[in-house]
């Protein structure tokens, strides 16, 4: 079914979605837009090209609690963290960040070992996708088959037309929330045009392609060249690439205390920070930064094809966008691929 | 700008065909042209990479302790990039005979994020380099804006305003250390924050510990940041970062009547001491 609300009526639509379930949206913190918890409907913008932050958060917070505890005089009193979340409803996601959270199933629910704090928040929560509009000169999405208005993945696939907001029913669970939406207008037959229209001038909008034919082996044929040197030359070592990524899922586990109470914490990590492979002993077998440049990239696109048979990067530009060098991946990657 | 790349492009290739220099520090093309990226040109060929316009904003001075002592490197300095070379100096992380400055005068530099001109308004008040060998276009004139007239609004504001406002912006940081990263000054190994034991501050961004982390962090870097604005640029949450520098900048440059970096003969303000210093920071 094809629904609609006025873009002025955003607040409404957002109230209406916060009586379902919790809502995850795009908020505005100065010119800083990324996904949050909302508790003020006014809040929420869907003017924006996309987040700083992808929305892995929702499903895999920067800190989650895994046991709480108080030391007391003859031991430790702790407190389970329960894992049944509250329905989750996730309102303006791009298509290709929509695409990294099966990327991310693979490790975290696709068998073998499930992560019980990604699966339960997982499917818990709807998924409402969100046209592009436009292209970022960074963006590579096409590499991997995502177009700017692909609905695949998203329960409920939204398109903004001039001050109209159009919402499409995909999967069966959102089709039932979009029929629970009161504010909403059913469609008409010219609304229907008008969002195919929309949806056709989108899907044309195309992204630089990466070429990723035999990455995996190539990848691991270089491992030793001294090429990794001169690409990793003007990385800084910070995190920002990890940490705005949504496939980045390096995580570290700390006991954090204070006045005697505290959590166990899983913290996302980072494999561009020098700590990150440090051993007791003293030694670290990533010393250098271009091991560790080299690390993000075969870990993307050569280990975690060997182990889940897909790249684990979706093209969102986000690590290019924020790099405070401007180092970018496609060049990166193609620069590996090019070597004899 | 053309004519300083073509200068740079110029006294690369000659001081790596001279064999003077090992590398050259400059800037290189990026994924387009508003995305120039920092570049280490090692051989003649590498030269003709080599750009400079607008966006150019980085410190090169970071880049210079990724070297062993007793690397012959030319660096491209803008302004305060040269007052970050003066404080490694003052500070004996680098030899100045490693190095051939290479000085660019720089008027009308841009923020590639926001595109709003980078001058005394935000940071960095010292358009030209403060010591070069070789100065690759002529002397602009700096502004008359005191670069410390930015700090008027917070140092308008009564005590809990501006805990309000500092605690707001804090509490946005997701702790990737891009600011420490991007820092020429930030060059301690492990660093505080880092460390295990002793535990100083938790991995878990939350305000406690941000502040812990940043508070330390501008404390370090008092009577030596040379505010070359990279730590705000290089922050995705736009933390404006360099406000708390410069305010303790502003601070130490009235008590002891010294900016950092200005000159190699200057002992850094935290090092030094002198009897008629003011004595207001023992309160």
């Amino acid at each position: 079914m094809l629904k609609k609300i006025g873009l002025e009526k955003t607040d409404e639509l957002v109230t209406a979605l916060m009586g379902k379930g919790e809502v995850f949206a795009p908020v505005a913190d100065g010119t800083v837009v990324n996904f949050q918890k909302i508790q003020n409907p006014n809040n929420v913008t869907l003017d924006f090209y996309n987040t700083v932050q992808s929305p892995k958060s929702v499903f895999f917070p920067q800190t989650d609690d895994m046991v709480r505890y108080r030391l007391i005089h003859d031991g430790v009193e702790t407190e389970e963290i329960s894992l049944d979340f509250e329905p989750q409803i996730i309102l303006g996601v791009r298509p290709c960040d929509v695409r990294s959270f099966d990327v991310m199933d693979r490790l975290f629910s696709g068998g073998g070992i499930v992560d019980p704090y990604w699966e339960n928040r997982r499917k818990n929560t709807t998924i409402i996708g969100y046209a592009f509009d436009s292209v970022d000169p960074a963006d590579f999405y096409a590499t991997f088959g995502v177009g700017a208005a692909d609905p695949t993945g998203s329960d409920i696939f939204m398109v903004k037309g001039k001050d109209i907001l159009f919402l499409k029913g995909i999967t069966e669970r959102g089709e039932a929330l979009l029929g629970s939406i009161d504010p909403l207008e059913d469609a008409s037959a010219k609304d229907d045009q008008y969002f195919e229209k929309r949806l056709a001038e989108a899907s044309a909008l195309t992204t630089r392609i990466l070429g990723t034919d035999g990455a995996a082996q190539k990848l691991e044929s270089v491992f030793e060249d001294p090429y990794w040197v001169g690409a990793a030359a003007p990385c800084l070592n910070c995190g920002v690439c990890t940490f705005v990524c949504p496939t980045c899922h390096c995580f570290d586990i700390q006991d954090e205390t204070l006045f005697g109470g505290g959590a166990r914490r899983r913290i996302w990590d980072s494999c561009m920070f020098t700590d990150f492979t440090l051993h007791t002993s003293g030694h670290n077998p990533r010393m250098n930064k271009s091991q560790r440049l080299r690390q993000r990239i075969n870990h993307k696109f050569s280990y975690y094809v060997t182990n889940f048979d897909v790249i684990s990067c979706v093209g969102c530009g986000r690590c290019i966008r924020s790099c405070p060098v401007h180092i970018d991946i496609v060049a990166v990657v193609e620069g590996a691929m090019a070597l004899p | 700008m053309k004519r300083i790349e073509a200068r740079l492009k110029e006294e690369a290739k000659r001081l790596l065909e001279n064999g003077e220099v090992e590398v050259v520090l400059a800037y290189g093309r990026g994924y387009d042209g508003r995305h120039p990226m920092p570049y280490a040109a090692k051989t003649v060929t590498d030269t003709e990479r080599i750009v400079f316009n607008e966006y150019c904003t980085h410190n090169m001075a970071r880049y210079l302790m990724d070297y062993p002592p007793g690397t012959r490197i030319a660096i491209a300095v803008k302004g305060c990039d040269s007052r970050a070379v003066v404080v490694l100096l003052q500070e004996e992380k680098i030899e100045r005979g490693d190095l051939v400055i290479l000085g660019i005068p720089a008027a009308g530099m841009k923020d590639p994020k926001t595109d709003q001109p980078i001058d005394a308004s935000t940071t960095c008040d010292t358009p030209n380099p403060v010591l070069y060998d070789i100065l690759l276009g002529g002397e602009v004139t700096a502004s008359e804006t005191s670069s410390y007239e930015v700090l008027s609004e917070l140092e308008g504001m009564d005590g809990k305003d501006r805990w309000a406002f500092w605690s707001g912006e804090l509490s946005r940081c997701i702790r990737c250390y891009a600011c420490r990263k991007a820092c020429p000054m930030c060059y301690c190994d492990p660093c505080f924050v880092d460390q295990a034991e002793p535990h100083w501050a938790d991995k878990s961004p939350s305000l406690e510990s941000n502040l812990m982390f940043h508070l330390t962090r501008f404390y370090h870097l008092a009577g030596r940041c040379v505010d070359c604005g990279e730590c705000s640029r290089a922050c995705p949450m736009e933390i404006p970062l360099y406000l708390f520098h410069k305010k303790v900048a502003k601070e130490c440059e009235e008590m002891f009547d010294q900016a950092a970096g200005m000159s190699v003969d200057d002992k850094p303000v935290m090092v030094d001491f002198r009897v008629e210093d003011a004595d207001e920071i023992l309160l």
